[in-house]
């Protein structure tokens, strides 16, 4: 089979399920006004998003999600980051985070929501700091995590070397540990969404979580699809930011062993 | 003599054990000269490097280093699985000794490294690779080099051959029996291989476990003497006579072990 036709069946393959649940969804609507209103369609959504797009709401409120959720994607992972590889450096404060770290990672972010609100307004601060929040959990997590997986003979090395703990956690902890970090960005980006959007969701004037609020209380299904596209649009573009990283910061990963 | 290394009456018990792994080991180390460890699984010969290395404290017996240079303990450590960092490259990972030292690499730096690989049939291009791009022979004579470079008073090397297949483990193995002549370093290598260990080795130390002890010390001598070629002695009636004397000297301890294990129960 030629080159190309192989691509060709393997992409049509790769987008035969959205296609057929798009068939099945405009012809379960088609013709049935009273569906259409509950369900929307294909069709609608796609003229919906048009006309959103052109009229610039949906960037607006696009903008306004990804900033909060990128901005609470930084804060948090980087934080959390530097907490799980400083718990490395400090055993005895590890000893005593654990039971702490545990009994934060086990509160849901949606019950510290009204929380967040009450404390820093229903701005886009408080959001980001929900985007933050839910993501410095799993940051420090997987940091410390990476620490305490290290390879056993690179420690031995650096003991026959002499290295100072300090030598150490720079030369080895901390690249070892990297691999666990970009993972935890991969888990991160969809909860800082996620908290960026319970935020919105709960109180907020604009973010797409707001739009969704709006929308859905007038049975808008349209609008409400045509939100969820772009949040899916920016995990996407977060994701692929994530893996650009990946490649620069784990280049070494990629070289394949010559036997 | 500067460069040698005496171990005193090394005695290692691990802690809360009642039993000793090590029981009153003593042996020199001389520049140029490759000492060789066999014995069977769990004789304490691992201990004994790590004990040297001073990544464990003896319970009683010390280490003494009589280095001319009075910089003290240095110690090139060769693992069986080498440990390289995959973050690093090759020319990365030769200077993390010097970096953590906290020296920077002179002028005569590089050309010594490009001598190293020259004598170890590696090309410059290397440098730039990182581990996980070199073949397991590759990696293992970068991490000879890397121990090389840390400028050590004794090379500790556990195995360091086990991993690899049989041509590169002849080659390797002539190619770090040059090196210890030429550099004039002392070794002291483990083996479960009595071959390798009378091929490479000057002097065979033979242990038994429980305790661990060194029960024979076997002089090779082969005639040729420092231009030995490891992979061709192993044809000399010399070797084959090495070898029955230091396999029946682990065999007999072991038949007697058998045999008083059965009398016991």
């Amino acid at each position: 089979m030629p080159c190309w036709l192989r691509r060709t069946i393997g992409f049509t393959l790769y987008l035969a399920p959205l296609a057929v649940l798009l068939t099945a969804w405009q012809l379960a609507t088609q013709g049935a006004p009273e569906r259409q209103f509950i369900f929307s369609s294909p069709l609608q959504v796609g003229q919906t998003f048009y006309d959103l797009l052109l009229s610039g709401e949906l960037l607006r409120h696009s903008a306004v999600t990804s900033f909060e959720t990128f901005v609470g994607f930084v804060i948090g992972t980087s934080t959390g980051a530097v907490i799980g590889l400083s718990l490395w450096y400090y055993p005895s404060a590890a000893r005593i985070a654990r039971p702490y770290v545990v009994a934060i990672g086990a509160v849901p972010v949606f019950a510290l929501a009204p929380v967040i609100i009450v404390w820093f307004g229903i701005g886009v601060f408080s959001k980001v700091m929900m985007a933050a929040l839910s993501t410095v959990v799993v940051a420090v997590v997987q940091a410390y995590e990476g620490t305490m997986s290290v390879e056993k003979r690179f420690l031995r090395l650096m003991d026959v070397m002499g290295a100072s703990r300090a030598q150490t956690f720079r030369k080895v902890i901390v690249p070892s540990a990297l691999v666990w970090v970009v993972n935890s960005m991969k888990l991160n980006i969809g909860l800082a969404l996620l908290g960026a959007f319970i935020g919105e969701f709960i109180s907020a004037e604009r973010g797409l979580g707001y739009l969704i609020v709006r929308a859905s209380g007038l049975f808008d299904m349209a609008t409400v699809f045509s939100a969820i596209i772009m949040l899916t649009v920016i995990a996407l573009v977060l994701t692929r930011g994530v893996e650009w990283l990946e490649r620069r910061v784990l280049g070494w990963r990629n070289n394949n062993g010559a036997g | 003599m500067p460069g040698r290394i005496e171990i005193e009456r090394i005695s290692y018990r691990y802690p809360g054990e009642t039993r000793f792994v090590l029981k009153d080991i003593s042996l020199k180390l001389e520049p140029g000269r490759v000492v060789c460890l066999v014995g069977p699984s769990g004789c304490g010969k691992t201990t004994l490097l790590n004990i040297v290395a001073n990544l464990l404290a003896p319970e009683c017996g010390n280490v003494r280093f009589h280095d001319g240079s009075g910089e003290g303990r240095r110690i090139g450590y060769i693992f069986q699985f080498d440990a390289l960092l995959p973050w690093r490259n090759v020319h990365g990972n030769i200077r993390l000794g010097l970096e953590i030292a906290g020296r920077k690499p002179d002028d005569t730096f590089d050309e010594k490294v490009i001598t190293y690989l020259k004598s170890f049939n590696l090309d410059e291009t290397i440098l730039h690779q990182y581990p996980s791009q070199l073949s397991g022979g590759m990696r293992q004579r970068v991490a000879i080099i890397q121990s090389l470079m840390y400028q050590p008073n004794v090379l500790l090397l556990d195995e360091p051959f086990a991993a690899l297949d049989f041509y590169t483990k002849l080659t390797l193995e002539r190619e770090f029996w040059n090196l210890i002549k030429t550099e004039n370093k002392a070794a002291l290598l483990v083996t479960h291989d009595i071959d390798e260990a009378i091929a490479i080795g000057d002097r065979v130390l033979v242990m038994e476990a429980n305790p661990g002890a060194i029960i024979a010390d076997y002089e090779i001598r082969f005639d040729g003497g420092v231009g030995r070629d490891p992979a061709e002695v192993r044809g000399l009636p010399d070797f084959a006579h090495y070898f029955d004397q230091i396999w029946k000297t682990m065999g007999l301890r072991r038949n007697d072990r058998v045999l008083k294990d059965a009398v016991l129960a």
